[in-house]
């Protein structure tokens, strides 16, 4: 027998060990007991416009009948949901307890990559590469967006994919994070490592805390700091009002409470709480801006202009970023998360709204 | 890969052979120009494991598909039958006749036949019906009888032979057990969507609650190793192994 046939044999013999027959699933409760999951869904979170638009749900429906528009909608489900519970189980607003604050945060730094331009430090990027290189995860999820600004999900396998220059930059619409997860996790050999604002992030970790397929496969979650996030076709809509053309459109930035939309020619200002108008409901009850529970969070709240602030919460970012001061891909700063309190107090308000 | 040899033959055949090769020389000496097989008057015998016309029976078939996905020239159209079930069509106007879909086939609904002259009038009858498939098709005759046919229900081929060669291929039996069953490799990672217990086609899947809690279990003495469920289920828990 050759080598190669002996290793397919034990491959073989160790599934078979590992696999199993009979299982057992945990089935959620059902507020309403006599209709389907979706409805519950619906009726508790949707409805009550608590939705953060996470997409945890659409990303786990077997049917992927969940249908992501402006809002998460099922068309039908009362014939055509599965009633599988999995929507339930992974929704991070069906049984929600706001999260506010720091988190375990350990450490803050400002850092600058030198290897990627972006927004402010690109660290970001610089931390998913520097993940990528010492083998943790082979592939990141990056928002991109197309001509429009609309958002547009990328696999980056490669450092070089990054040369995309729509990659960086901050979009200030919601993207289709979650499902690409999913798909990433299928494809992915040693990890996948997924950026996304708190709302992603809770998503994702209720999903591992769930299903352990995505604790094997999710290994570096690395949260934004997000005051509010806003559909595609509202803030399209207001941007156009307020004069400001796609096509020319270089940089959104949020800085000292002004919206600042920079053109090729020209540059858009205006103070950011005209946009409460067009202000996602979701968004109005949350009170995570630093994305408590992701392993390291990014923001230029906290630094000065081109670095980025990095709040440090587990050993996976404490040992990435280790790597990334060894070999010198970055600079190295002071962080002030001092200046982090007032949005962080900010958002703490919107607690009050729940309530309501 | 079959090799397709001559028998060996003994003495009396061989003299038999070269007798019936003088003969043919010397008819042909005598009534020229009638050498060749009189196709149809004479019929050549076909090999054992002839990739001939397709014939279907619907009681064996799980609703796998396999056939229609792996149908390199894409003949095979799945259609609707009246007992919700979806059966293939094949479209002969495309088949090329590589029997993949018999080979894939998991229970062996699919089978050869030796049954190789079938004639259509225009291309829309070349989309063969599931209906068509079940029986060997039937023998419509609009000339002025030369020869009679008959269909050999246990050969599957048309009769009327003479036997001109020898040629065989080892038997091989059209299907052979699976030794692959389902089994979940992740059963924490299970949503309990049921969809694998839906594409069953064995009813191999079963599942129950109580409790609040889902029992799911494949009884791996019914499961044909389709691998259907592997590739519905959306977790991706679920492989083949063997047995």
């Amino acid at each position: 027998m050759h080598d190669a046939d002996i290793k397919a044999c034990e491959e073989v013999i160790e599934m078979a060990t590992v696999a199993e027959s009979k299982w057992e699933i945990k089935v959620p409760d059902k507020p309403l007991k006599d209709k389907v999951y979706f409805e519950n869904l619906k009726s508790v979170v949707i409805d009550t416009e608590i939705c953060s638009r996470c997409l945890t749900c659409a990303s786990v429906c077997p049917g992927g009948i969940i249908v992501v528009g402006d809002k998460v909608d099922f068309p039908d489900y009362e014939t055509k949901c599965l009633d599988c519970g999995a929507c339930v189980r992974v929704c991070p607003r069906f049984v929600y307890e706001p999260l506010s604050g720091m988190g375990s945060s350990t450490a803050f730094i400002a850092g600058r990559s030198k290897r990627f331009a972006g927004q402010d430090g690109a660290m970001v990027t610089e931390l998913i590469v520097s993940a990528m290189e010492m083998g943790i995860i082979d592939r990141g999820l990056f928002a991109g967006r197309n001509e429009n600004w609309e958002t547009e999900m990328f696999h980056v396998c490669d450092p070089e994919q990054l040369a995309i220059t729509t990659l960086s930059g901050t979009k200030y619409t919601f993207a289709d994070v979650l499902p690409e997860l999913k798909k990433a996790v299928k494809f992915t050999k040693s990890g996948v490592g997924v950026v996304g604002t708190p709302c992603i992030v809770s998503g994702v970790r209720k999903l591992q805390q769930e299903y352990p397929i995505f604790r094997e496969k999710v290994k570096l979650v690395v949260g934004l700091f997000c005051t509010e996030n806003f559909h595609y076709s509202a803030i399209s809509q207001y941007l156009c009002d307020k004069g400001v053309d796609f096509s020319k459109l270089v940089k959104t930035d949020i800085t000292m409470g002004k919206f600042i939309a920079t053109m090729t020619d020209s540059e858009v200002k205006f103070k950011v709480k005209a946009l409460e108008e067009i202000l996602p409901s979701g968004c109005n009850v949350c009170c995570d801006f630093t994305a408590v529970e992701a392993d390291a969070s990014v923001g230029s709240v906290g630094s000065v202009p081109g670095y980025s602030t990095i709040s440090v919460r587990e050993a996976i970012a404490v040992k990435i970023l280790d790597y990334i001061k060894e070999k010198g891909y970055a600079e190295f700063g002071e962080a002030d998360p001092g200046q982090l309190g007032f949005l962080v107090g900010h958002k703490k308000k919107r607690a009050e709204n729940l309530k309501k | 890969m079959k090799k397709v040899t001559v028998q060996d033959q003994g003495v009396v055949e061989k003299t038999k052979c070269h007798a019936a090769a003088i003969g043919v020389a010397m008819k042909e000496s005598v009534y020229p120009l009638t050498a060749t097989v009189q196709y149809p008057r004479q019929r050549k015998k076909m090999p054992d494991n002839f990739r001939g016309y397709i014939l279907f029976d619907p009681d064996k078939c799980i609703n796998c598909w396999e056939c229609a996905f792996i149908c390199p020239a894409n003949a095979i159209r799945m259609k609707e039958a009246p007992n919700k079930k979806y059966y293939p069509t094949i479209d002969y106007g495309k088949c090329i006749f590589c029997h993949f879909c018999i080979d894939s086939c998991t229970d062996s609904a699919l089978r050869t036949t030796k049954i190789h002259d079938v004639a259509y009038k225009d291309m829309d009858e070349m989309v063969t019906l599931t209906e068509e498939m079940i029986e060997p098709p039937e023998i419509v005759r609009e000339d002025t009888k030369l020869v009679e046919y008959l269909i050999d229900d246990k050969d599957l081929q048309m009769k009327k032979t003479r036997e001109v060669d020898n040629l065989f291929v080892d038997e091989v039996p059209p299907s052979v057990e699976i030794p692959v069953v389902s089994q979940c490799i992740d059963g924490a990672s299970c949503i309990g969507c049921h969809v694998c217990e839906y594409v069953c086609g064995s009813g191999a899947i079963s599942s129950s609650i109580a409790n609040g809690v889902m029992n799911m279990a494949i009884d791996t003495d019914n499961c044909t190793g389709c691998g259907l469920c592997v590739k519905e289920c959306t977790m991706q828990i679920l492989k083949l192994v063997r047995k």
